[in-house]
């Protein structure tokens, strides 16, 4: 199902070099501010803690995103 | 039992259903090379340790101990999705190594087709496994209704191709192409482990959600090695992109990702544009999101008895 508010926080930490900031040292601080499901929220987290901020190819993308595409 | 014992015993079931096509020569070789593409070679050490073939029989034993009477059922799904890899790949036309470019659309329909007859006698093979009739004839409604509705979902991805479609409708039908094969392994793993509604439930869901984020990590994959952007294929970082950033952006992934438009020779900077419109993140974040959701099914399937030891790493 869509996430409305997944996609408003999204937006909103890529609206400016500031916000993504803010979210790097403290995503608490926007994730707090939209409406989530606590399966979200936990998502937003765990992607947080694995990555960060996903703005380029990395080893560690390779490494979370790989094995899943392995059940295809 | 172990993965590699499992990875065996389900490729000699494999090749018992097929040994009633011996003798035919090419045929019987274009339908193990079928076979072969889809299942990857099955066996635990092909490059990855998550071989899917082997989930019916992972859910049965950890439902009953037991995996082998499950055997029929996991070769049957390796059988139907060996079909619809043809078939998919006929109606797409865009795989070199594909069965319909080297051998032609005919060839490789005629084998699609035999790939669903042989999948169907692999079913029946249940009884020999122990299973009593009741539930061999569920596990046969379960498994072709499943695959009839990844048919329904292949249909709307081949009407809804080239135009534009929301997240919701863009998610429901990669449940029905994708993550619905993994749920029907899943089911039918469950089902003939002796699981009770409850358990076939979660295992369902649990397989579903794996399906779900496989599909989406595919997506991702797809974008940020770039391929999927130069054949246009619209995937959810792009869906995200097209609903959630400004009008330049907007613009440049609607012309990008246009069936009509010129050939893309920018695909780093529309890629490069994905990431930084935050449409990867977000699907990083929706891929996550089913996985969590995967295993908090499972650790419901532990409370109630299952032992999800061999499981839960896939999930975590």
């Amino acid at each position: 199902m869509k996430s409305a508010g997944l996609q408003e926080m999204v937006r909103k930490i890529f609206s400016s070099e500031e916000t993504k900031s803010q979210f790097v040292s403290d995503p608490n601080s926007i994730i707090s501010q939209f409406e989530l499901t606590e399966t979200e929220r936990k998502a937003v987290f765990a992607t947080h803690a694995k990555l960060g901020l996903v703005t380029g190819n990395s080893n560690q993308l390779s490494a979370v995103v790989g094995p899943l595409t392995y059940w295809l | 039992m172990q993965q590699e014992g499992q990875a065996e015993l389900l490729q000699e079931e494999i090749e018992n259903v097929l040994a009633s096509l011996s003798g035919t020569g090419d045929f019987l070789a274009e339908i193990n090379e079928a076979v072969t593409n889809t299942s990857q070679g099955i066996s635990a050490n092909k490059g990855h340790d998550l071989p899917w073939p082997l989930l019916p029989l992972m859910v049965c034993e950890a439902i009953c101990g037991l995996s082998e009477r499950a055997l029929p059922a996991a070769a049957s799904i390796v059988f139907f999705k060996a079909a619809a890899d043809v078939f998919d790949d006929i109606e797409d036309a865009d795989a070199p190594d594909s069965l319909s470019s080297k051998y032609g659309a005919a060839v490789a329909t005629n084998v699609a087709t035999a790939l669903l007859f042989v999948a169907e006698k692999a079913l029946l093979r249940l009884k020999g496994r122990g299973v009593d009739d009741a539930d061999i004839v569920r596990v046969i409604d379960v498994i072709n209704s499943y695959y009839l509705r990844a048919c329904f979902g292949q249909h709307q991805d081949i009407v809804l191709s080239g135009s534009s479609i929301s997240e919701d409708r863009y998610l429901e039908m990669i449940e029905m192409k994708t993550a619905l094969q993994l749920q029907c392994s899943c089911h039918a793993g469950a089902l003939l482990g002796n699981g009770n509604d409850k358990l076939i439930d979660i295992f369902s869901n649990t397989g579903r959600c794996l399906g779900m984020a496989a599909q989406i990590g595919n997506d991702i994959r797809g974008v940020t090695a770039g391929n999927d952007i130069i054949t246009r294929k619209i995937s959810l970082p792009v869906i995200y992109a097209l609903a959630n950033t400004d009008e330049s952006a907007r613009q440049r992934t609607k012309i990008a990702f246009s069936k009509n438009g010129e050939s893309i020779t920018y695909a780093n900077e529309i890629k490069e544009m994905l990431f930084q419109t935050g449409a990867i993140q977000y699907a990083m974040i929706k891929m996550e999101t089913y996985r969590q959701e995967g295993l908090k099914r499972l650790l419901e399937a532990r409370k109630i008895g299952a032992h999800i030891e061999r499981l839960e790493p896939f999930f975590k």
